[in-house]
């Protein structure tokens, strides 16, 4: 009782710290406990497994409540930034969009002192936006529709109907669509950016009728695999992942799949910045990050952490040194300058009949 | 007469003081936000995100389809509409009821889940195609799902409460004996419902398109769902706008232009009810 009596009261005086703005004072000290922080993820499966992996041990550690939310939006970020009422105290964002949120000022800087990221490598350590996970968008097909040795492998396997009959489901949006159509028409993969846009969108003319369902949300694809809707899709790793442990009729293809890395970011103008900074040490730990990538198979990017994930989950990682150099890493750089022109041409494309 | 219009005068006055509450919220809530995306999309009073929306086919077209998906949804909704509310409001009590929580019932119902229920209905290997396979009606399963057609039955399905309830209301209103009287005068029973009930009727029917073509105007979960990314609305190309691309100026001018196509459909139907011969 005299406990949980502290913990309110510590509550009170974190509301009231963050009211007055006083500033914890950084350093030795560590700063005033707020009643709870607020994550901002994805939702679903993978909230269930942030708070496996990293919500539960934190609010045990710290007795400060980890309060979750979702979807990822980048509207409501601008918006809470722009006002100056931050809600949130971390947020996922999209893969692409770390070079638009920095642009627009819209995070705040990681602090080294307290979120150590020497495991991670170099190019994963932008001051920024911290790199929470791998991810890779990849074929995936229905096993019973296609015989043993004769499965699609690549892109170009995937735009060919007449080997592989049947429909399929693409992203409504032109990431990783104008790659795929690239590497389908026989650009190697280290030479597919600049992205040449002309050729592209005439490479997907040719799957364009054979495409069933234009998926937006990342469950999509899955759920079309098992309800036969589709035999072929591409869908974002995890989802897959998923359906597989339930020993669902489904493969997925590590060839040619688009590596991103899932991101975090502290908003500008976020409430307890320490608590934030806490709550991304947790989370780049690397026995922590194994516990995620079990679950979701996503894997983190501490180098350390593939020594403890399950062996039976390792061959499920884009990370795995058997999967890993089938793929390729989309250039955030090139979508970051070309995302508006290429939406736009891919709507027009997508309502030509 | 002074006093009558007096009277008059007084409930006009008292109605007005009763809706400064209504109207201050209004103001706040709706107006002010408004005015403010008004601003955005004029940001540094240059017209450029308008010129982009209305010079770019690809948005005009997209405004074209949008309403013509209105205008199908509109036009389905009112021919089954409105003998479902003819025949609530001219039945007895329990049928009545009964009538009512069948509107009612999925109008509550979240949008989602009525839109996931279709998906299971409509797809290759819903309901509906494996009972006509097993049944040997067809051998290969028919596109029912992922089309134009799809989407105008799901935004049916949401929308038609909208058209029901306020005709089933004007219905209601509609003094049965001057139908007896129009036969008793020698009209037919159609005569009688085109002469009589559908013009004494008219101002439900014309609240029962304004609600469901505006809405449908801004639809898109439904679309995006059961039209498999190929049945575009204006709705969906303002959100990416807003959450993705995070271009508010942009947004702003094709919200603003919505509106305004909007009023100007909203004008056009009042004036079309007005001039039909009463």
């Amino acid at each position: 009782m005299p406990l949980r009596r502290m913990k309110r009261r510590d509550a009170l005086i974190g509301a009231g710290a963050a009211a007055l703005a006083v500033r914890p004072a950084f350093g030795q000290a560590e700063p005033q406990r707020p009643g709870q922080i607020v994550v901002n993820a994805s939702g679903g499966s993978m909230n269930r497994a942030m708070r496996k992996a990293y919500f539960d041990a934190f609010e045990k550690d710290t007795g400060i409540r980890v309060v979750e939310t979702s979807p990822v939006d980048l509207g409501k970020l601008k918006a809470m930034v722009a006002s100056g009422n931050v809600e949130w105290n971390l947020t996922e964002i999209g893969g692409q969009d770390g070079a638009l949120v920095q642009r627009l000022g819209l995070v705040d800087k990681i602090d080294p002192k307290v979120v150590d990221r020497s495991g991670y490598p170099k190019e994963a350590q932008n001051e920024y936006l911290f790199a929470s996970s791998v991810y890779s968008t990849v074929l995936a097909y229905r096993t019973d529709a296609f015989a043993p040795g004769k499965q699609p492998t690549g892109w170009a396997e995937f735009w060919d109907v007449k080997r592989f009959p049947g429909p399929r489901s693409m992203r409504n949006h032109p990431v990783d669509n104008l790659e795929f159509a690239l590497l389908a028409d026989g650009v190697p993969a280290d030479k597919l950016y600049p992205i040449d846009m002309d050729r592209a969108f005439k490479k997907l003319d040719e799957i364009k009728p054979h495409v069933n369902v234009w998926w937006t949300t990342g469950q999509q694809p899955a759920q079309l695999l098992l309800d036969k809707e589709v035999v072929l899709a591409t869908g974002w790793n995890g989802r897959f992942y998923d359906l597989m442990k339930k020993e669902a009729p489904i493969a997925v293809e590590w060839k040619e799949g688009s590596l991103k890395q899932g991101t975090f970011v502290i908003p500008k103008g976020a409430k307890d910045p320490y608590w934030s900074n806490k709550m991304l040490a947790y989370m780049s730990d690397p026995k922590r990050q194994a516990i995620y990538a079990n679950e979701l198979g996503y894997p983190g990017l501490n180098l350390a952490s593939i020594k403890y994930i399950d062996p039976k989950a390792a061959p499920h990682m884009p990370t795995h040194p058997d999967n890993l150099p089938k793929q390729f890493w989309l250039s955030a750089a090139w979508w970051d300058e070309n995302m508006e022109k290429s939406l736009d041409r891919w709507k027009q494309w997508l309502l030509r009949k | 007469m002074t006093r009558a219009r007096q009277v008059h005068r007084r409930a006009v006055g008292s109605a007005l003081a009763l809706s400064v509450p209504a109207m201050i919220l209004l103001l706040l809530i709706f107006a002010v936000p408004l005015l403010r995306l008004l601003a955005l999309s004029i940001e540094g009073g240059s017209l450029a995100a308008y010129e982009k929306a209305l010079g770019s086919e690809l948005y005009v077209q997209v405004f074209l389809g949008t309403f013509k998906i209105a205008t199908l949804v509109t036009l389905l909704t009112l021919a089954m509409g409105y003998p479902v509310a003819y025949l609530m409001a001219t039945s007895g009590r329990a049928w009545q009821f009964l009538g009512i929580a069948f509107v009612l019932l999925p109008f509550w119902t979240s949008i989602l889940v009525r839109t996931y229920a279709w998906m299971v209905l409509l797809g290759r290997n819903g309901v509906i195609n494996r009972t006509l396979v097993s049944w040997g009606v067809i051998d290969t399963p028919l596109p029912l799902l992922n089309n134009e057609a799809a989407v105008l039955i799901g935004m049916v399905h949401v929308l038609l409460p909208y058209m029901i309830l306020p005709i089933f209301s004007a219905v209601r209103k509609v003094d049965p004996t001057l139908v007896l009287a129009a036969e008793g005068l020698g009209a037919s029973r159609l005569q009688a419902f085109l002469r009589v009930t559908l013009p004494l009727t008219m101002n439900g029917v014309v609240a029962g398109i304004t609600l469901v073509f505006t809405l449908s105007l801004g639809f898109f979960i439904t679309p995006a769902l059961l039209g498999g990314g190929r049945v575009v609305m204006i709705a969906n190309l303002i959100e990416e706008q807003v959450r993705e691309l995070l271009n508010w100026a942009f947004a702003g001018a094709l919200s603003t232009i919505l509106l305004v196509l909007t009023l100007a459909a909203f004008w056009g139907i009042s004036r079309l009810a007005r001039t039909r011969p009463a």
